[in-house]
């Protein structure tokens, strides 16, 4: 699903350049669920941005369901996000004057589909949260883990390929934390392919497989026995 | 562009930000109020102008004489012109082609009795012409035709004011008044629309006067129009070739001022168009700057916009929004701001001027208003205004990288 190969990028800080990443290479296969682990600095934040075509590599290849990412417009970049992935972000990032259900819609609305069809599937994914009851409430009026599940169905509404969970649980309490990764790993075992970054060693031992970053470098790479987070709950 | 969601996010965040909505409002309300407003007052000054020569030909020319300034040709300085009926002869036949109507002018005043009724009005005795060059409309009966003048007739058509006077009820029409103790027969009432002094006149053909005064063949002055196809320039020209035609006539130095005026209405026309052009000019030059600060005020307000929704437009182009489709969330916003609250203002002109409006009426201004040109053009300027007010936002919104809204911790 996902291919990177000796993957380079480094930042301008003034005269000196930071080498973030130095050589990144690493397969994910349709259906995984893949943590990334690393402290601050080690880089992660970077390659989920360049996973998630918000930013560029220098160098490299980064093929993406056998398309490959490459000198992307502005458009061709949001075209290929709205098709493909579907972000989950710490502080949710919900649009606070829109409903949940509102909420959901946005990416059906940047893929034109009609407001009725939009309306019907951002209920349906809305359903499977478990929110469908508060379909009409704004942000403001829900919980932390609430809405932290609002912002799952809007990433899943557009049915993308690939989910890109940046510290999901990073704003979260542990158990409200534990929710919300039963929900990814629900979501998981329907087939769909979740990169989560985190720097929880238990949140990451909830996925299959944990990829350990440091100072730019894949220093780990072990696939590991999925914790199920429903016991906790 | 009617995109329910686009609309419902405009209000939106107006909604939220109602007073900052309505002070950026105001200030482009209130530009386009005071360009309509200078806009119809320079109308309002334009009318009156207008309004005060209407009721002359706009094509005519007046020859007065004078006394002379100069020495010139052997005669001394401060000698008397006198035009004569063959002056009149003599421009109709040098300039078949220019001159439309021609006339003669006699001034006199008579006291006029009708049975027990007096009152002194000025006359002026002229040729049958004189109708179409002063544009004189008669309510009853006939002008002065060219019979009259022959047969030296003693006829006369009175002003409206003069046949109330005299006439009281009576139908003043083949009646006979007396002028200085002469009886001439009322053959036309005329009116004039402007000016209730002019209907205090009275006109009669220019040789019955010039007889009764003495057999004389002197006239005060020569009105005529010219060819009304000529526009401006040769309206001047050919009232500069006359000038010098009826100063060589009378010996008058060409460079004498005081000797003989040739009066062009042409040039006042001129002039007055000129003087209310440069006026428009202001009046939109002044609204435009005004204008100018509104939509300074609004781009400024829309850059605080764009800056506070940073975040949510990251989100947004994440979940793949199109740059181009946040620039038409902002344009449109920018647009519908300027274009809601220029309406405002221009209706809030137009409210006043439709009120106040016709009580204006004053030589100098009168009936100050707006016509649908100045709307349509306000409404494309407000239209335009709101595009470039938002266009330095919307390129900065849509330059918003999406990492912004994930570098959050």
């Amino acid at each position: 699903m996902i291919e990177i190969k000796d993957l380079h990028k480094s930042y301008k800080m003034g005269s000196n350049s930071l080498h973030v990443l130095k050589g990144i290479n690493f397969k994910v296969e349709e259906g995984e669920l893949v943590a990334i682990m690393g402290s601050s600095g080690s880089g992660k934040s970077t390659l989920l941005n360049i996973l998630g075509m918000l930013d560029g590599a220098d160098s490299g290849e980064y093929t993406l369901d056998n398309v490959p990412i490459k000198n992307l417009s502005e458009t061709k970049a949001a075209q290929y996000r709205n098709k493909f992935l579907g972000f989950i972000f710490q502080s949710f990032n919900l649009i606070n004057y829109k409903s949940a259900l509102e909420n959901v819609a946005l990416p059906l609305y940047y893929q034109k589909v009609p407001r009725k069809e939009r309306q019907e599937k951002a209920m349906k994914y809305l359903d499977r949260v478990g929110l469908k009851p508060w379909a009409a409430h704004l942000p403001s009026e829900l919980s932390g883990g609430q809405k932290q599940r609002v912002a799952i169905a809007r990433a899943m509404a557009a049915e993308p390929k690939v989910l890109l969970a940046d510290e999901p649980t990073g704003a979260l309490d542990s158990k409200t934390s534990y929710e919300v990764m039963d929900l990814i790993q629900k979501i998981n075992d329907d087939g769909n392919t979740i990169l989560v970054v985190t720097h929880e060693e238990d949140i990451a031992h909830m996925c299959k497989r944990i990829v350990h970053l440091k100072d730019g470098v894949i220093v780990e790479d072990k696939k590991i026995e999925q914790v199920r987070a429903e016991q906790y709950v | 562009m009617f995109d329910r969601d686009v609309w419902q996010e405009i209000f939106n965040t107006l909604k939220t930000n109602k007073l900052r909505t309505f002070l950026t409002g105001f200030s482009v309300g209130w530009a386009i109020f005071i360009l309509v407003m200078l806009l119809a007052s320079v109308n309002g000054m334009q009318n009156g102008f207008v309004g005060q020569f209407n009721d002359d030909a706009t094509n005519s020319v007046f020859v007065r004489p004078g006394t002379t300034s100069e020495a010139y040709a052997g005669f001394e300085a401060g000698r008397r012109i006198q035009l004569k009926n063959d002056d009149v002869e003599y421009i109709k036949k040098s300039f078949p082609e220019d001159v439309e109507y021609i006339s003669a002018r006699y001034y006199a005043n008579a006291t006029a009795r009708y049975k027990s009724e007096t009152g002194s009005y000025s006359v002026q005795a002229v040729n049958p012409d004189h109708q179409a060059i002063e544009k004189t409309l008669l309510s009853a009966g006939r002008y002065i035709n060219e019979a009259d003048v022959v047969n030296k007739a003693k006829v006369a058509v009175i002003g409206r004011k003069v046949a109330e006077d005299l006439f009281k009820e009576e139908d003043p029409l083949g009646k006979f008044v007396e002028f200085n103790g002469l009886p001439f027969r009322v053959i036309g009432i005329f009116t004039d629309d402007g000016d209730d002094n002019a209907e205090r006149g009275i006109y009669a053909p220019i040789s019955t006067y010039q007889r009764i005064y003495g057999n004389t063949n002197d006239i005060n002055m020569i009105a005529l129009t010219y060819n009304p196809t000529y526009d401006l320039t040769k309206a001047l020209e050919f009232s500069r070739r006359l000038e010098d035609l009826m100063k060589r006539r009378h010996k008058v130095d060409p460079e004498d001022q005081a000797g003989l005026y040739v009066f062009n209405y042409a040039e006042a026309f001129e002039n007055i168009s000129s003087f209310t052009a440069v006026l428009k000019g202001i009046g939109v030059g002044v609204g435009f700057l005004i204008l100018i600060a509104g939509i300074v005020g609004i781009g400024n307000i829309m850059v605080f916009t764009i800056k506070e929704r940073t975040k949510e437009i990251g989100v947004r182009k994440a979940l793949g929004a199109r740059p181009r489709q946040i620039v038409n969330l902002v344009l449109l916003e920018s647009v519908f701001i300027t274009s809601l609250s220029g309406f405002v203002g221009l209706l809030f002109a137009w409210i006043i001027l439709a009120a106040l409006g016709p009580m204006f009426q004053t030589p100098a201004f009168s009936n100050p208003s707006v016509n649908a040109s100045t709307v349509i053009t306000a409404t494309i300027i407000l239209i335009i205004a709101g595009v470039l007010a938002g266009l330095i936002p919307a390129m900065k919104a849509a330059n918003v990288k999406p990492i912004v809204a994930l570098s959050d911790k």
